[in-house]
């Protein structure tokens, strides 16, 4: 299954939020998907398909040479932006 | 009556399995398919437990700590740490139980005045929720409640603050975000909004921060526990080297008492990492079973979130407010030993936390000027609050430390100064 992984600086409060409004954009889609939320130390190390975390993270993830695909938020809670750049990625990933 | 002995001594007090079956309750609530009831409540006790596990690290590495401070500075040096607070009232003072069904009490009360009063705000940020929850029932039990009577108080109170501190923020989060959809639910609003109002009088006509252009070398701060280490490696080595070789080499043994110093420095970051590890387990479930029966119960409810919700709306004014929060702190540990209250050590978590948010709300008032000035102000008023706390912490045995995230100081306070003396008149 795919797997995404929301990520914030301490790996609870606004990455939770964020994987909320991921999980009803997915559900409103019809793509089945494992969420879960984690920190920006583990999250380099993790084998997800898709990270999305704040645009505030951006030039910490760009030091990583990551072969996932990453979606950086203005909103992190606002469906109508997840959804803007979370579908093209999962129609490049053939999820959609 | 065997049985029922057994089911109230050794189930119903392990707090493990208290949240586990509440958890289970709300997982059956909501019907979800048998597979997911039980990995969710499982998961939930697993969290709570790897919690404890890493509050204990905490405690260990700060009762070191503060044995090489009194000895370095002849004084005692408190670490502001809601985390720590919490893992000593639930392993030393036995208190996990009360303070994980306090927790669930809070979530129905919040329901309740949400549903019943015009401040329809849903608070969904659990750990602070959990770290309200650990104040109350702390200073609810020393100011002589017990059993049911603390458990309701406790979560009377927090339910309170669920609502009040959301609906508080709101005309500055609505400035912020442009729209009333989201609400800031974060236990440190106290602290926002007097820090706005002194942005508010110092900022006229002041330009807003998103003009300054930061050093990218900052940007490691925005990783919490790379945070924490920047500031606790070089306070225990420091402090490692004033309490002097002769005295330090005794706590480390074998090991250089330089080298000691800095290891047990990062196993306080290790113990932060593990407890909020079982923090996000012990939520990933019961935060969406809450949201779920409370947006049905209150259908106009707007949830209130994490602070960190609000930072990519402005990104410099985080980095800003961390800044100008923290030199506050630093100016308040010198100076409030002078007032004979403790010396506060400057708590990173919540500088950056509290201060970058602290931040954005300065700017949206009071552009650069009110960053500056507000921050100063805002780092000394969350040092202070917590100080006031630290003579009670220590007649109730807490070691070293003392409570951070104001709007639960502010609760503790509430409790020393208002509801004890009146226990005491009853009792």
């Amino acid at each position: 299954m795919l797997q995404i992984l929301v990520v914030c600086g301490a790996g609870l409060g606004s990455s939770f939020a964020c994987q909320m409004s991921v999980e009803s954009v997915l559900q409103e889609i019809g793509v089945h998907a494992a969420v879960d939320h984690s920190d920006i130390s583990s999250a380099a190390g993790s084998r997800a398909d898709i990270i999305i975390s704040g645009k505030n993270f951006e030039s910490q993830f760009r030091r990583y040479d990551l072969s996932m695909d990453l979606i950086f938020l203005d909103r992190l809670v606002d469906k109508s932006e997840i959804k803007e750049k979370l579908v093209p990625v999962l129609e490049a990933k053939g999820a959609l | 009556m065997a049985f029922i002995d057994f089911i109230i001594n050794s189930i119903l007090t392990q707090a493990s399995i208290t949240i586990a079956l509440i958890a289970f309750a709300g997982l059956l609530l909501q019907r979800k398919a048998f597979g997911e009831v039980m990995s969710g409540s499982f998961k939930t006790m697993l969290g709570f437990l790897v919690l404890s596990a890493g509050s204990s690290i905490i405690v260990g590495s700060l009762v070191y700590f503060g044995d090489i401070f009194a000895e370095g500075f002849g004084m005692e040096g408190i670490v502001p740490s809601i985390e720590a607070i919490n893992g000593q009232a639930m392993n030393d003072l036995g208190l996990a139980n009360q303070i994980a069904l306090t927790f669930l009490a809070i979530f129905i009360f919040n329901i309740i005045l949400a549903r019943f009063t015009k401040w329809k705000y849903i608070f969904l940020t659990g750990q602070a929720i959990l770290w309200m929850a650990t104040m109350t029932t702390v200073f609810g039990s020393a100011a002589g409640f017990s059993g049911i009577s603390l458990i309701l108080v406790g979560g009377l109170v927090g339910g309170f603050f669920a609502v009040a501190m959301p609906a508080i923020a709101q005309p500055i989060v609505r400035k912020i975000t442009g729209s009333d959809d989201i609400a800031l639910g974060h236990f440190c609003t106290i602290g926002y909004v007097f820090a706005a109002g002194v942005s508010k009088v110092v900022g006229k006509n002041s330009e807003s921060t998103e003009n300054i252009k930061f050093p990218k070398g900052l940007g490691f701060l925005s990783d919490t526990y790379l945070s924490v280490a920047f500031v606790m490696v070089p306070l225990y080595v420091i402090t490692a080297f004033f309490a002097g070789a002769e005295f330090a080499s005794e706590l480390s043994g074998d090991v250089n008492y330089v080298v000691y110093a800095f290891l047990q420095a990062v196993q306080f970051v290790v113990g932060v990492y593990v407890l909020l590890s079982g923090v996000r387990l012990l939520l990933a479930e019961i935060v969406p079973a809450f949201r779920g029966i409370a947006l049905k119960l209150v259908p106009d409810a707007k949830p209130a979130l994490d602070c960190p919700v609000l930072f990519p709306y402005a990104p410099n004014a985080v980095t800003a407010g961390f800044v100008t929060t923290t030199i506050g702190t630093v100016i308040a540990m010198f100076v409030l030993p002078w007032f004979g209250l403790a010396m506060i050590l400057p708590g990173m978590l919540t500088n950056f936390f509290a201060g970058g948010t602290a931040g954005i709300f300065m700017n949206a008032v009071g552009g650069k000027r009110g960053v500056l000035f507000g921050g100063i102000a805002h780092g000394f008023f969350i040092t202070l609050l917590p100080a006031l706390l630290v003579p009670h912490f220590n007649s109730l045995g807490f070691i070293n430390t003392t409570a951070t995230d104001v709007d639960t100081v502010a609760a503790g306070l509430f409790f020393e100064w208002l509801v004890h003396p009146i226990m005491n008149l009853f009792a």
